[in-house]
């Protein structure tokens, strides 16, 4: 009762000023706990259409949740994963997962509901959510490390210089200092971004640029060793960056990365897998580059594997419309590209929601124009910056508290000079207000409709069942992929992990097979690909053949030997 | 004579150390072998194979002999839920372990490779039972300490001594996999048709065959010559299709390899065979990192294996080359070339360019993740059968045949005998036994044990040793005095590899002044030249990225006034820690 009493004194007194003090984490977004509630919620008011568990828990102890969507027994479905929030700060990308599933599942369009029939749909909505609850917690920060002790700049002193939050309004920005060895200057575009100065162009810098923070330990860096953690989204074994911080001190060392490569490994049906995070391959495929795939290490796509990325990418320019894409490459040690190197699982990758290219100037003078240049493009100066292009966004969409203006502290490493904090808010240029999100998520909705309905169908089809005389029967069949994908990457072909494509004759008492495997394995199938099988069976009565694996789903037919 | 004397001098002052020492037991009668720890507290045979319940009982007999000197835990549990059991050995009345260089010792990651563990268990109970009587082994368990694991895959071993194997079955551990991709786990495993504990070969008769008998010797089969026929065809292993998929033995238990399981330069099985879903899958491999992570005390490590008489270094893999510096490679050379005047026939090599390539292995995540200089040695070769190279690689010759009909007397294999076969009809089923050819003969063991203990003491002997050698004082105009330390390390391994010290993989050593307030601390690069580079923070301890192998640094304060005493103290995680004052 005190200790209650107590508590509630201090929230009264103390929260008017704490929310003096903090600005808003971009609005709409909700924090571990709550994300729990509303996925229970879903789950529980989805009729048979959803479960929610939990695959593991993050360093700090909160579940990682699994969302399971579909009707019928999920493992016995190929399936599709759609993981977020591997990243922490990628706020959006929870969200949109979220409300796709939403979506799905209060979908009354028949495309879905045969989606949820036959298929199986994975969410994984928050891999790291120990590094997400820094966008809900005191003191704001673009956080992608897990609650993990860690000595980022490896000195044997732990989180000896983290930010500072110099100008007291509860987030981490930039400082800027006026100073003639400074590389920055602000942009011609938009001048509160800072860019670097180009001396081709007849700049020289006057800005030095640094994170919000004094340099604690004195050792003429700023702000290198904070609290950290390990970024689940550095820490997986494909091109793992070793010693880099936030990577941690082995790949896969810690339980977000066990806990999501455990559940892989578990759900061999599990056919491809889209991410929600920086990474993107979808807006344009990575191309097929040969001495990438000659080596021992292989760290490029295979070919047939380029050949469905730029059918995927195609599909997915064509279902979303979205367009201007930025273009992030992999970052060392990420889960999009393990899924594939290393598990064999078609892998896509998207930031789901980017800030929009200002509309385009008006048609007449560009029709004025008398240049060369393509239409749109001489006017679009600046949108080449991410910072510049957001915030033109931003302000045609009235958002103000995406940028702190640049107001002058006291930097006790810079006494006697113009110090300023300022810069993008923390979150906001991934992250819009949730409400911006909507449309996005009803695109992707449509992505992973039509992707799902190009996942590989296998049939047996043009059974015939010859009597060769004395109970010996002769069945020959064809194995064909009816789907518009392959049965599985190329890739997932080498990786032990990955199911074969199966063909199997399978036999009552006193039958047996004389001629031809009564087994097959192979590689996968292309979208139409055929395969002719051929038994001598001795005996008579019911046989039955199988073809298909956890991926594609099993098709049988049932032989009558007369 | 001068020489002569000194030797009676010393023999005569070690003899009145010895005295010192608490007896014992009762007299053990006869007289000492040099080398051997006399009249041991635990009793122990070095000429068999032990299964996991009496590497358990030996551990706890040594702990509860010894113990000031032998602590028992557990580093975590194995698969099948065994304890991993680790000994702690150094004089627990001297110094603080967790601040001693440490040594780790382990056996048996492949379970088939079975001796590594008595080698462990040998190396474990010589220092037990020797530091009574030996000044050498005092001195050892005073600056070091010991971490020793007989064996890191018990649930495997247990399987290979207690059930139907052959030589190379498992390496894996036990964990069941589907390895023909059927779905289906572990389900045509070996069959022991005779039921004699050993997997051997099947042959049959067969005017098709390309294989005959050795005419000098029954047990060994000969390819036929090209333009000859031959008389035997061989059929694999002993074993059954069980699963009627018209193959035999092809899902046995694992298989996967343990030793490619390790979170430094890990692919894929599809490029590196035997691996898992990622470093660090198996229950075992996370004890062991989670043991090495909470000592990074650690400073050398060495790991058992069979088969070949070798001394491997890394790098397993070509693509980790430029992470081997040539100043790291010098102190591998130093410590693998006095190895292969220890043990003759063993040779000192590198992993990819000597042997094979190695993704994901054991050592070069200690070496390369963690900087800690470690071999991987390859128990057992050819040449310790007649004491001579063999020409030929051990499955072309027949040096193991002669040896069995010479010296072990025609215990080492089955002779061929009948047996119907449920696929290949008539057969015969015959070879060596398991415990042949990669594992030693008993009367070899304990020797080789203790060559292969000496080698490893030699190395933990060469972990880095740190003195503070002087302290001097200088005074300087204004008032200051200059206080420079020299702190040197006496052994050959550095505190920290190059390659430590290129990553930053541990922390920096810590210099630091007590007694008098630092002004400002510095690292000297050339005493001589006066050349020091300042470190501006915190002045009174220095951060220094390396005290080299039988080498030096120099730091220096400059503090007000004329100081009293002061202590200078050296911290290093891989180096221990030393000290001096100065009055």
């Amino acid at each position: 009762m005190k200790h209650l009493f107590c508590t509630a004194f201090f929230i009264s007194l103390w929260s008017p000023l704490v929310q003096a003090q903090s600005a808003p984490t971009p609005p709409g977004y909700q924090d571990h706990a709550q994300l729990s509630a509303r996925l229970k919620t879903l789950a529980s008011r989805s009729g048979n259409a959803a479960t929610v568990e939990s695959i593991g828990k993050s360093l700090s102890g909160k579940d990682i949740w699994l969302l399971t969507l579909g009707r019928g027994k999920a493992t016995a479905k190929p399936a599709l994963l759609l993981v977020a929030g591997i990243d922490g700060s990628h706020l959006a990308g929870t969200e949109m997962a979220v409300e796709l599933a939403e979506k799905l599942l209060s979908s009354t369009s028949d495309s879905i509901r045969r989606v949820l029939d036959t298929k199986t749909i994975y969410v994984l909505p928050l891999v790291s959510p120990d590094a997400q609850a820094q966008a809900f917690a005191k003191l704001r920060f673009e956080r992608t490390g897990n609650a993990r002790d860690t000595d980022d700049d490896r000195d044997g002193r732990l989180n000896e210089d983290p930010f500072d939050d110099l100008n007291r309004d509860g987030q981490i920005t930039q400082v800027r200092i006026e100073d003639p060895t400074g590389q920055y200057v602000p942009s011609k575009d938009d001048a509160r971004v800072l860019v670097k100065a180009d001396p081709a162009k007849g700049e020289t810098g006057r800005y030095l640029v640094l994170s919000e923070g004094v340099d604690a330990d004195k050792d003429g860096q700023f702000n290198e060793d904070g609290e950290g953690g390990v970024a689940p989204d550095k820490n997986f074994t494909f091109d793992y960056p070793f010693f880099t911080p936030g990577s941690g001190e082995m790949p896969v060392s810690e339980p977000e990365n066990r806990a999501l490569l455990d559940f892989l490994a578990k759900s061999p049906n599990v056919y491809a897998v889209l991410t929600f995070g920086p990474y993107n391959n979808l807006s344009e495929a990575p191309k097929f580059d040969r001495s990438k795939t000659a080596k021992r290490i292989i760290t490029g796509l295979l070919e047939k594997d380029a050949t469905v990325g730029e059918q995927v990418s195609k599909l997915y320019n064509a279902q979303t419309s979205l367009k201007d894409a930025p273009a992030q490459p992999a970052t060392k040690g990420n889960f999009a590209q393990t899924a594939y190197y290393h598990h064999g699982r078609f892998s896509f990758s998207t930031p789901g929601w980017w800030a929009p290219k200002a509309v385009s100037a008006p048609p007449a003078r560009r029709d004025s124009s008398n240049t060369s240049t393509k239409p749109g493009l001489a006017v679009k100066g600046g949108d080449d910056n991410e910072d510049v292009r957001f915030l033109k966004w931003a302000d045609a969409n009235g958002l103000t508290n995406v940028y702190v203006n640049w107001t002058p502290v006291d930097h006790p490493d810079f006494p006697g000079r113009k110090a300023e904090v300022g810069g993008l808010v923390p979150f906001a240029r991934q992250n819009p207000p949730v409400r911006f999100l909507a449309d996005n998520v009803q695109k992707h909705v449509q992505f992973m409709t039509a992707l799902a309905g190009r996942m590989p169908q296998i049939e047996i089809v043009n059974v015939r069942s010859e009597s060769l005389g004395s109970n010996l029967h002769r069945i020959t069949a064809q194995v064909v992929n009816r789907g518009l994908l392959p049965t599985g990457s190329d890739m997932g072909d080498r990786v032990r992990w990955v199911p074969k494509m199966k063909v199997e004759l399978k036999l009552a008492d006193k039958q047996s097979v004389v001629s031809g495997r009564r087994i097959m394995l192979r590689g996968p199938m292309a979208a139409g690909e055929t395969m002719d099988v051929t038994f001598l069976v001795s005996g008579s009565g019911r046989v039955t053949l199988e073809a298909g694996n956890a991926m594609t789903g099993i098709n049988q037919q049932e032989i009558n030997l007369k | 004579m001068k020489h002569i004397l000194l030797i009676t001098f010393s023999l005569f002052a070690l003899t009145a150390v010895a005295q010192k020492q608490p007896a014992k037991t009762d007299d053990p009668g006869g007289l000492k072998a040099i080398g051997s720890p006399v009249n041991p507290k635990v009793p122990m045979r070095w000429n068999h194979y032990n299964d996991y319940g009496m590497i358990t009982k030996f551990c706890q007999d040594l702990a509860k002999a010894y113990p000031d000197l032998v602590k028992l835990e557990s580093m975590g549990k194995s698969y099948q839920g065994r304890d991993i059991w680790v000994l702690t050995i150094t004089d627990t009345k001297t110094g603080n372990p967790a601040r001693k260089p440490g040594f780790y010792i382990d056996g048996n990651i492949h379970s088939n490779e079975i001796q590594g563990s008595e080698v462990a268990m040998y190396t474990a109970w010589y220092l037990a039972e020797s530091f009574a009587d030996e000044p050498y082994i005092r001195e050892l368990l005073k600056d070091r300490v010991f971490y020793i694991t007989p064996t890191i895959n018990p649930d495997a071993r247990e399987d290979f001594v207690k059930n139907p194997n052959n030589s190379n079955s498992p390496r894996s551990g036990m964990m069941p996999l589907d390895d023909d991709g059927d779905g289906q786990v572990d389900e045509d495993k070996y069959d022991d048709l005779d039921k004699d504990g050993n997997i051997v070969q099947m042959r049959r008769k067969s005017p098709l065959g390309r294989w005959n008998v050795d005419p000098s010797d029954p047990t060994r089969m000969v390819p036929a010559k090209p333009d000859e026929p031959g008389t035997y065809e061989l059929l694999g292993y002993e074993g059954e299709d069980n699963d009627g998929d018209g193959l035999v033995n092809e899902d046995v238990v694992g298989q996967y390899d343990p030793n490619r399981d390790w979170g430094w330069g890990w692919q894929p099985d599809y490029i590196q065979r035997g691996a898992l879903y990622y470093p660090g899958t198996l229950p075992e491999t996370q004890a062991v990192k989670k043991f090495v992570m909470s000592h990074p005390n650690i400073a050398g490590a060495q790991s058992y294996h069979n088969y070949g008489g070798m001394f491997l270094r890394g790098p397993g893999s070509e693509e980790d080359v430029p992470y081997y510096t040539p100043g790291d490679i010098a102190v591998y050379d130093v410590i693998g070339k006095v190895g292969e005047k220890m043990i003759p026939g063993y040779r000192y090599l590198t992993i990819y360019k000597d042997l094979y390539t190695v993704y994901g292995g054991e050592i070069d995540w200690f070496s390369l993740g963690r900087g800690v200089f470690t071999f991987s040695t390859e128990l057992m070769t050819s040449y310790k059968l007649f004491n001579q190279k063999s020409d030929e690689n051990r499955f072309q010759n027949d040096e193991f045949n002669q040896f069995d009909k010479y010296l072990l007397l025609k215990d080492a294999y089955v002779p061929w005998k009948a047996y119907n076969h449920p696929q290949f009809g008539d057969i015969e089923i015959g070879g060596p036994k398991k415990n042949y050819i990669r594992n030693h003969p008993g009367f070899m063991l304990e020797e080789d044990a203790h060559r292969n203990m000496a080698f490893t003491l030699f190395h933990a002997d060469n972990m880095p040793m740190l003195v503070v050698q002087n302290i001097e004082t200088k005074a300087l105009a204004n008032g200051l005095t200059e206080i420079t330390a020299t702190v040197q390390n006496q052994r050959v391994i550095p505190t920290h590899s190059s390659h430590d010290v290129k990553y930053r993989i541990e922390r920096p050593d810590r210099i630091s002044l007590k007694g008098a307030t630092a002004l400002a601390g510095m690292l000297v690069d050339n005493d001589d030249l006066g050349i020091t580079r300042e470190q501006k923070n915190n002045p009174s301890t220095i951060d220094v990225p390396n005290i080299p192998g039988m080498g030096y640094v120099k730091v220096r304060w400059l503090v007000k006034g004329k100081p009293g005493k002061v202590t200078v103290d050296v911290d290093s995680q891989k180096g221990g820690i030393a000290s001096k004052t100065m009055d």
